[in-house]
């Protein structure tokens, strides 16, 4: 597979969880979760991490560990992609003109990414950090100008609001990560999103879209590898969104994937982090030695909206 | 040969069902001198047939000592396709109705003076697990069952066959019957109308099944002509036929598109929905889904899987059904298939105008 100086790289990754996890136990006792514990458990869930707070702190300190890790200047960063699932993570507060308080422009302005063009990203559900880079992608391919993209998922449940959606155990959380033009670990060779907005109503919709993942979670699957030129038994790890285990097993069955090659630690360890997934797991599967240079990765993800994508990163 | 007396009866068990009220339609239009065992009257009213209240599962059919009586020296024919064709039944339950319903039929024949023909309805499907090619000479198998309707048919086959060295018997095994030809009229929708609404409504996520899996299926137009004829004129005591479409059947990836393709052509708007057509997944992938949902999921979808699983696992076990004999006597009659797929798209149309609750008839 060749390289070029055009292609975008995810250079750095990095998260932050809240400090505080509940178990599923925990979880049950406070009502919390509908579903019984051991369903749950059977599904490989342990525990969902739940903050105190509001986002803010979670994003700060998952960017301020980026741009000290990978020794970036924030005067370097063009634009910044902000992330968030639900219309809170949009506003730092409400009512008036609470309602124009960018989180966004807050980032820009405390970090000093002076240069930065800051854009937030909402309704694509769980697929935000991947829509986010989706587009950093794009930018940086379109224009020359652009060489350094910021993308920042934050994502906090409100307080007291029920852990578990949809069958899943859902964690607070934020991730931060870079895209750069021409180097990096990990190379996006091929990505693609599909949105089908039929099942926007996702409340009243919620056993279609379960219907709907899987036949075209494959399809998606299927696609994105064809476009890349490999088939399953080139992509080396599935990085995964922390849904159900059993989910996945279903799913790996669907698309004829090595059930072997899922890296799926953090699913008991973190629970589903909303949009941060992939990214989440990808950093720490790196850091667990478990990808080798040129390793073809292929990442899934879904969202309410609905939409489903999927990416292929040559690690 | 036909019952041509004028006193000749044709007893019809099961006469309620999706092929009962039609094939009774065809008796009483032509005149036959048809009586219909039933068990809390028919959903429709049918012309020219004498309804008698009895029941299969009861000693002398349940009739009363007058309709015994008649029926034991008038009965020239009988066509026996009373059953519990329910899946999802328990075995026992399945049994009771199907295999001792059939031994208490099989029991009164052997009482009527004047018998000529039993015919034994029953389904392809007493194949079971079994793959490959399915021959209408061939009944025993130890691959297993899908359902306890399946095995209970089986069973209820191997009464029939015994009973044929002292009884004029044959069988008739059917396929899956999708609804009429040109209309698309479904009596009351089964489990593969089902399938489709949910389908069309965006729960149904896989289907079991292979690339190979054929879905038999008949027009209901073609199972009552067929009954008709081979029960009377073509008549072949200790026989077993097929009334199937054979080779002609679609294949289960075909038989979605053509489903799909169905629901955008009646009802243009569902297009939108950008529903993806349901995965053909291994059984156990299937299994799996299935457990899963049954484990925490809301009865919507609880029900939609409830569906499938007692049926829809028998297209994990690829077959195609061999209709040589009945074909050679059918053939012979000008009876032929309706093409299958233009009466799987009258279906469709129907079950979308009528929103799968087709109307009572009167």
């Amino acid at each position: 597979m060749s390289h070029s100086t055009t292609d975008v790289h995810i250079a750095a990754i990095e998260y932050e969880l809240p400090s505080t996890s509940w178990t599923l136990e925990e979880l049950a006792v406070q009502g919390r979760i509908r579903s019984p514990v051991e369903a749950l458990r059977t599904f490989g869930f342990e525990r969902a991490w739940v903050a105190d707070d509001t986002g803010e702190r979670l994003a700060t300190a998952a960017v301020e560990r980026l741009l000290e890790n990978a020794a970036v200047d924030p005067g370097t960063i063009d634009v910044v992609l902000y992330a968030g699932a639900t219309a809170a993570s949009h506003a730092t507060r409400s009512g008036g003109l609470g309602a124009f308080t960018y989180p966004a422009a807050k980032l820009q302005y405390d970090f000093g990414f002076v240069n930065a063009r800051p854009i937030g990203i909402s309704q694509s559900g769980c697929l935000g950090l991947m829509t986010a880079i989706s587009l950093g992608r794009a930018l940086l391919t379109a224009d020359a100008s652009i060489a350094r993209v910021l993308c920042v998922s934050v994502d906090v449940l409100p307080a007291g609001s029920t852990r578990e959606i949809l069958y899943n155990v859902i964690s607070d959380g934020a991730c931060a990560l870079l895209l750069e033009r021409g180097h990096g670990p990990n190379r996006i060779v091929a990505e693609r999103q599909i949105t089908k907005g039929y099942y926007w109503d996702c409340e009243a919709l919620g056993n279609e879209i379960v219907a709907a993942y899987f036949p075209t979670a494959r399809t998606i699957i299927g696609d994105t590898l064809a476009a890349a030129g490999l088939t399953q038994d080139d992509v080396a790890v599935i990085v995964p969104h922390n849904v159900s285990r059993r989910s996945w097993d279903i799913l790996l069955q669907l698309t004829g994937l090595d059930a072997e090659r899922l890296y799926a630690d953090n699913i008991a360890l973190k629970a589903h982090v909303i949009s941060g997934d992939n990214f989440i797991n990808l950093a720490d599967a790196e850091r667990a030695g478990r990808l080798r240079r040129g390793d073809r990765l292929l990442l899934f993800n879904f969202g309410f909206g609905a939409s489903w994508a999927c990416m292929l990163v040559e690690h | 040969m036909p019952n041509t007396r004028p006193d000749d009866i044709t007893l019809v068990t099961g006469g309620s069902g999706s092929i009962g009220v039609p094939l009774l339609e065809s008796l009483g239009r032509d005149g036959r001198t048809a009586v219909a065992l039933v068990r809390g009257g028919l959903p429709v009213n049918v012309a020219g047939v004498q309804l008698v209240e009895g029941d299969i599962q009861s000693a002398g059919l349940g009739l009363d000592a007058g309709w015994r009586d008649e029926l034991l020296t008038r009965v020239t024919a009988i066509v026996h396709g009373a059953a519990l064709t329910r899946f999802d039944a328990p075995l026992d339950t399945a049994r009771a109705v199907n295999v001792e319903g059939t031994r208490r039929v099989l029991e009164f024949a052997e009482r009527c003076t004047r018998l000529e023909r039993v015919t034994v309805l029953s389904t392809i499907y007493v194949a079971g697990k079994r793959t490959g090619i399915i021959r209408e000479t061939e009944l025993d198998h130890d691959c297993g069952f899908v359902n306890a309707y399946e095995q209970s048919k089986y069973e209820a086959e191997q009464l029939a066959r015994a009973a044929m060295a002292r009884l004029p018997v044959m069988v008739v095994r059917l396929s899956t019957v999708v609804g009429a030809h040109g209309s698309g009229a479904v009596g009351k929708p089964a489990a593969i109308h089902h399938a489709m609404r949910f389908l069309y409504n965006s729960l149904l996520p896989m289907m079991p099944g292979t690339d190979d899996s054929l879905v038999d299926l008949i027009s209901t137009g073609y199972a009552v002509a067929a009954i008709r004829h081979l029960s009377e004129r073509g008549f072949t005591r200790g026989a077993t036929f097929h009334v199937c479409a054979a080779g002609e059947a679609p294949r289960e990836a075909e038989l979605i598109d053509l489903v799909v393709e169905a629901f955008m052509r009646y009802r243009p708007a569902w297009r939108r929905r950008a529903i993806e057509k349901p995965s053909i997944v291994e059984l156990p992938t299937f299994e799996l889904f299935r457990e899963s949902v049954e484990a925490v999921a809301d009865p919507v979808l609880r029900a939609s899987v409830a569906v499938l699983a007692p049926f829809a696992p028998q297209l994990a076990f690829p077959k195609i059904f061999d209709d040589t004999q009945c074909r050679a006597i059918l053939d012979g009659a000008g009876i032929h298939r309706d093409a299958i797929r233009d009466t799987l798209k009258d279906v469709v149309r129907f079950l979308i105008e009528t929103n799968w609750t087709p109307p009572c008839r009167s």
